[in-house]
């Protein structure tokens, strides 16, 4: 058991808002050998409504496994900035191996 | 074929030209910089007659092309002291192609001190005097010119800092609204107007039929592909209209590369505050606007109008930039204060990027407290009467630094670093100290590293590919900005790789031509060669490519440093 620090960005935030489901600064409990994708799951928020996800300031996997004190950021896709690319949001169209499962979409 | 336009500011003569064999097929960037490197010595003093201030629409500007009427205007720069392409929206570039004018070029400077204006128009270009508009604010001098020349004009003018020759000071741009929320804001370009005693220009282009295009139906059929391509992306099509640039507040926080108290850390603890998202909300509250184009023909739309907390206008074109510079830099956290500088930049005519440090720079010096909104607005008030204080801040971050003894000045080449902490994102740092144009974030936007032949994936924390990444960037956007097309189409061609082709495929349209792909990057390159060659003519050398020693620290959250050398910098601007 433990907790992370929680927050939704952008159309994420405000759909959560809406929903009174807490998503600015949030603290929410921590099961053990949870990962990021349980976390969305709790909360509702589908893979397809998510463009990347930060554990502790970096871009990391849906299967990244959640320890206590971690602190996960939410990013809906329509994000601008040079830094989708730079931060490693979007990767290389060009490398098979870099492309996300759901890149078809 | 489209004329060059020359004003001499002291004869208050004007002539058309034929533009030479080498500029021929040049537009925007690709055009301002070729002409300030051939016509300007590059050792002249910045506000000496001898340098030039070229205003040039890019090649698909004023065509029906979506998000092409961005203008950019080029000269030596009293910042930097090399070469400057400011780039902005607004109304002159699509008039000015309209009008046939490739580039408008004012040149020498008055002996006296009278301001004089230039209007524009179909059969006239005339000089007027403008003394009764001296110490005018931008905001107030839209509003006059468009009472008595006619609504929807457009219009180039400077405020108080360009009169003042301060080296941040902009020229701010009418937006379709009449609003002065576009600048050509880096560099100082609105002191080298003020220092040929042009208060304003005018741009009437009444009476003028549309651009020719080669090939009407081949452009008509490819720039509805594009506009799809626009409106159908997430970044373009929502993200960006929803909340503007300023959404990156939140995500560059929480990627640890908020530059925070003057580059200390990497994230603010009151960003939310100051976000999109809060200031998306506070729009839908007070009824401002949420989204509108900067210039006609724009699809995208992510500038916005913030009105106060009593539902009256209180600035426009609100960027994320401008949010870092006053909020987190300085520790300021009221969204509102925020606000009110960037309306006074936009009125003063100062580039909110350079003052913003600077303000944060006077707080590294003692002058006002840090996070102090209120006494940031009345610091930057002093630059509106005239103060030395005033005179100081609006001489830019690097000037500020050296008036109070700081020893902590984010800076190269004496331009302001932007709102993304190098250390944590290492390609843009890459960019920061390599571009010819000092410290700029728009140097090396986030293009198509799959068109231009870059592979594998970015850790924004290690020098790995960074270098080839910003280099890349770099060339990308240079081609961009002479195309005269808003950066932010970069995000749809970074992921659609036939969006490119569309681009080409509309400037060959347009003037009947049978460019590759290719052609745009060598045309990116070579824009590029001409900016360093003008650099290193004016004294630039290697030594001057390099980050401040401040960024050797650690910066939390990933503790990360500057590692790069200078030869690995070395290659980002090798060609």
């Amino acid at each position: 058991m433990g907790s992370v620090l929680f927050n939704a960005f952008s159309f994420l935030q405000k759909k959560l808002k809406a929903q009174n489901i807490p998503c600015v600064n949030a603290v929410l409990a921590l099961e053990d050998g949870q990962c990021v994708k349980d976390l969305l799951d709790d909360l509702g928020i589908a893979p397809q409504e998510i463009e990347g996800v930060f554990v502790n300031g970096k871009i990391a996997p849906l299967d990244t496994l959640l320890h206590d004190g971690d602190r996960i950021g939410v990013l809906p896709p329509g994000t601008p900035g040079p830094y989708r690319l730079l931060l490693g949001l979007v990767s290389s169209p060009n490398k098979e191996s870099d492309k996300k499962p759901d890149s078809s979409k | 074929m489209s004329q060059i336009l020359r004003i001499n500011t002291r004869e208050k003569t004007y002539s058309f030209e034929t533009p030479a064999e080498d500029i021929a097929s040049l537009g925007g960037r690709a055009l301002t910089s070729r002409m300030i490197l051939n016509e300007v010595p590059a050792t002249s003093h910045p506000l000496s007659k001898y340098n030039k201030l070229v205003f040039a629409p890019g090649l698909l500007s004023g065509s029906p092309a979506a998000n092409s009427g961005r203008l950019s205007v080029g000269g030596k720069s009293p910042l930097t002291g090399g070469i400057k392409e400011s780039n902005s929206g607004g109304l002159v570039s699509q008039k000015l192609a309209r009008l046939g004018i490739k580039a408008l070029v004012l040149e020498d400077k008055p002996e006296d001190d009278g301001f004089s204006m230039i209007v524009i128009k179909k059969d006239s270009v005339e000089f007027l005097a403008a003394d009764e508009y001296a110490g005018v604010c931008n905001g107030d001098m839209i509003t006059k010119l468009w009472e008595r020349f006619g609504k929807r004009v457009a219009t180039a003018s400077i405020g108080v800092a360009g009169e003042q020759r301060l080296t941040s000071a902009s020229i701010q741009f009418a937006d379709p609204k009449g609003h002065p929320g576009r600048a050509a804001g880096r560099g100082g370009l609105g002191a080298v107007m003020g220092s040929k005693k042009i208060k304003a220009i005018v741009v009437d282009d009444k009476g003028t039929d549309r651009v020719p295009l080669h090939d009407p139906e081949a452009f008509k059929a490819v720039n509805k592909k594009w506009v799809e391509l626009l409106t159908s992306h997430p970044v373009s099509g929502q993200g960006l209209p929803a909340f503007g640039t300023a959404v990156l507040v939140n995500v560059i926080n929480e990627a640890g590369a908020l530059p925070t108290k003057n580059f200390r850390t990497g994230r603010f603890d009151d960003a939310q505050s100051i976000s999109g998202e809060t200031m998306a909300a506070n729009i839908e509250k007070r009824g401002g606007v949420a989204a509108e184009g900067c210039h006609p023909g724009c699809v995208i739309k992510c500038s916005q109008i913030y009105n106060d907390k009593d539902n009256n206008y209180l600035t426009s074109g609100f960027e994320y930039e401008t949010i870092w510079a006053f909020g987190s830099h300085c520790l300021i956290k009221d969204l509102d204060d925020i606000a009110m500088m960037d309306r006074l930049c936009d009125d003063f005519g100062l580039d909110t990027i350079d003052t913003g440090v600077a303000i944060g720079i006077a707080m590294e010096g003692g002058i006002i407290p840090w996070g102090d909104g209120k006494a940031a607005i009345e610091l930057l008030k002093k630059v509106g009467t005239g103060d030395p204080m005033g005179k100081i801040i609006g001489n830019g971050a690097a000037f500020t630094g050296q008036a109070l003894g700081v020893d902590r000045v984010p800076v190269v080449k004496r331009q302001a670093l932007p709102a993304y902490d190098p250390r944590a994102v290492k390609a843009v740092g890459v960019t920061y100290a390599t571009t010819p144009m000092g410290a700029d974030h728009t140097a090396g936007y986030g293009v198509c590293q799959n068109i231009l032949g870059v592979g594998g994936s970015v850790d924004p924390l290690k020098k790995d590919n960074n270098v080839e990444i910003s280099k890349t960037l770099q060339i990308a956007t240079a081609a961009i900005d002479a195309a005269g097309l808003c950066l932010f189409v970069a995000f749809p061609i970074l992921d659609n790789p036939e969006g490119l082709q569309m681009v080409v495929d509309m400037i060959n349209a347009r003037y009947g031509l049978s460019l590759v792909t290719d052609d745009v990057v060598n045309l990116g390159i070579s824009i590029l060669k001409d900016e360093l060659e003008f650099n290193r003519r004016a004294g630039f050398t290697p030594k001057d490519d390099r980050l401040p020693d401040m960024f050797k620290e650690e910066v939390a959250p990933h503790n990360t440093t500057w590692d790069f050398t200078d030869e690995e910098l070395a290659e980002a601007v090798k060609f």
